[in-house]
């Protein structure tokens, strides 16, 4: 029986010891000698990606997307939870399912300098057991299908970073995998190679009905290559949902009212239900954005006494509608630390 | 299988990258028999004996032994670190074939293109100087193929080590650096050194390959050396280095996994 996902995670969980000699301890402010630190790096993940889906997975810097990745191809053991590849587990059939997937880490050294894409590939090639015949007409597809063939006798050290970046898609692309993992393959890039890199990453999954996760800071990239989307925070998924649902799904809570002129916009802050109040003041006229709670009935009560608020001070309401969200607002929203969200409100 | 897939693919690297940069591979042999041939007779007091040009050759072999070692543990040390660092490291644990074979084939390419390299220097160094060399093929390959198993063993015992404690890499040095000054002064006179100072020196893994590579090349003692007791001791090294560097390092290699540091940039 063929198994839904190409990846999935069950309930996975890694925790870091890190030791450190003297440095600073940031709650007590001493320097001691020695000190252990528990970092929780992912705390009890679960997802799946299907076969042809495009999953992204945010998260700020140190979120645990890394490890997620690499916990996926078996540089990285779970503590506890299981990893699974095409129905296989990670741990225990680590060898089987190298063959299934590519990986890209982030940075440029994954491929070697000295050599030409070609002789790159070659090299990558026999090492994942790709060999004779087929590694040659598969290195050619490859780079024809990237866009380096016309680069492919050139020393690798010459080219550019977006086509070293090419280059180790390709190299994870050797064995031909059903499942390839991406991590920050746009990063530094210009807007032409991320541009190319996108558009492979889409045809390989409508065409080639890979399965591709990808992980990166860039919400323009997420939100127009993903189908699907993960959010980490310091270890733990706070929203996993189809694209389009999960900014529909905050785009529920955003308001956009505009009226004939500013109110005092102090007394809707305080309303309960209400989460933020920014005013704004461009063509449509002056009026404000109000963000509302997730909870259906702490949101009804919020806009029914915000309206009722601008009644009693004599506004005039020309237009209340839905704030479509984009990616960035929802990613903000959700990853936004205690500090920060009282920063907002403050 | 795998293990001749992977020699393959690093033979054609190794080749390619040699050729690509031959003029820095010449100069690097030509720095070498120059630096040797300049302390050989910088280091000449006025009078030499009739043995001077053989003891001088016998030097020379010691340190080109040493050299051999250095660089294959270093191959585990330093070299994985630094593929640690530029993400390399993870991309060759990606291989099905797993990262003991891949860095025996890394080793062993490594080793068949540094032994013809030094033997060459070792010819030009022993011609300059009118000193004999026995080329005996059979010892000298079985011995040779001892060593080069005895220092992977304790290059997979250091190398596993690094692949958890990076600062491992820096420390080795040292351990490498000796391993040069051991090869360079053993010689069958140390049997005559007190028991506890002997066995220290057999533990060392290049000790016996140095005194057996000396027996044969320098004293011409042929297929004799299977019969001396520093070949024993060698058997008993590799034996030794090899069975407790693959368990080091397959340990070793879990724990990075666990800890996370395969790809600690």
């Amino acid at each position: 029986m063929s198994h839904p996902f190409a990846v999935e995670l069950r309930n996975v969980d890694k925790t870091f010891n890190t030791r450190h000699f003297l440095s600073k301890d940031e709650e007590s402010g001493r320097r001691p000698i020695y000190q252990k630190k528990i970092v929780h790096a992912v705390n009890h993940v679960s997802f799946g990606v299907r076969p042809g889906e495009i999953f992204g997975l945010l998260g700020r810097n140190g979120a645990g997307k890394t490890t997620t990745v690499k916990m996926i191809s078996g540089l990285v053991k779970p503590c506890s939870g299981e990893v699974f590849v095409d129905g296989l587990p990670v741990e225990k059939k680590r060898l089987q399912i190298l063959r299934r997937i590519g990986v890209v880490l982030e940075g440029t050294r994954t491929c070697i300098w000295p050599l030409t894409p070609m002789e790159n590939l070659a090299y990558f090639g026999n090492l994942r057991d790709v060999k004779g015949k087929i590694l040659k007409e598969r290195s050619h597809r490859l780079l024809d299908f990237i866009g380096l063939r016309d680069k492919k006798d050139i020393q690798v050290r010459r080219l550019s970073r977006g086509q070293k970046q090419k280059l180790a898609i390709c190299i994870a692309l050797i064995t031909d995998p059903p499942v390839l993992l991406l991590d920050e393959p746009t990063t530094g890039l210009d807007v032409q190679s991320s541009r190319a890199i996108k558009d492979k990453v889409i045809e390989m999954t409508r065409e080639q009905g890979k399965c591709v996760l990808v992980t990166t800071h860039d919400m323009g990239t997420a939100q127009e290559l993903c189908d699907r989307i993960g959010i980490i925070k310091d270890g733990v998924l706070v929203a996993c949902k189809p694209t389009e649902e999960l900014l529909d799904v905050f785009s529920d809570h955003c308001f956009e009212v505009r009226l004939d002129r500013m109110p005092d916009i102090e007394p809707i802050r305080r309303i309960r239900g209400v989460s933020g109040v920014e005013p704004v003041n461009s063509e449509g006229g002056p009026g404000f954005i109000l963000q509302t709670s997730r909870d259906e009935a702490e949101r009804s009560n919020a806009l029914y006494a915000t309206l009722g608020h601008l009644q009693s001070q004599g506004v005039l309401l020309r237009t209340v509608t839905q704030r479509q969200q984009n990616l960035e607002g929802v990613f903000l929203q959700l990853t936004a630390t205690q500090s920060e969200q009282r920063e907002e409100r403050i | 299988m795998g293990f001749f897939l992977v020699m393959k693919a690093e033979l054609v690297r190794s080749f390619i990258i040699m050729r690509r940069y031959w003029f820095a591979t010449l100069m690097g042999m030509i720095v070498g028999y120059g630096m040797l041939i300049g302390l050989i007779f910088g280091f000449r007091s006025g009078t030499v004996d009739a043995h001077w040009a053989t003891d001088q050759t016998e030097k020379v072999l010691g340190f080109v032994v040493g050299i051999f070692a250095f660089g294959i543990v270093g191959m585990f040390s330093q070299g994985l670190q630094g593929m640690a660092r530029t993400g390399e490291l993870e991309q060759v644990y990606m291989s099905p074939h797993g990262l003991i074979t891949n860095f025996l084939a890394r080793s062993f390419v490594s080793s068949l293109i540094s032994i013809p390299t030094w033997t060459i220097l070792l010819v030009f160094v022993s011609a300059t100087l009118n000193s004999d060399l026995h080329a005996d093929p059979f010892p000298t390959f079985v011995i040779l193929l001892l060593t080069y198993l005895n220092l992977i063993g304790f290059g997979f015992m250091v190398g596993g080590l690094t692949l958890v404690f990076k600062q491992i890499g820096q420390a080795t040095l040292l351990i490498r650096m000796g391993m040069v000054a051991v090869a360079f002064a053993a010689n069958p006179d140390w049997y005559k050194l007190p028991a506890v100072i002997l066995g220290a020196a057999h533990v060392v893994p290049i000790t016996d390959a140095s005194i057996c590579l000396k027996l044969v090349l320098i004293k011409g003692l042929g297929l004799g050396v299977f019969s001396h007791p520093s070949f024993l001791f060698l058997l008993i090294n590799v034996a030794l280095w090899t069975t407790l560097g693959v368990a080091c390092f397959k340990y070793m290699e879990n724990w990075s996994r666990d800890k996370g540091t395969l790809g600690a940039y």
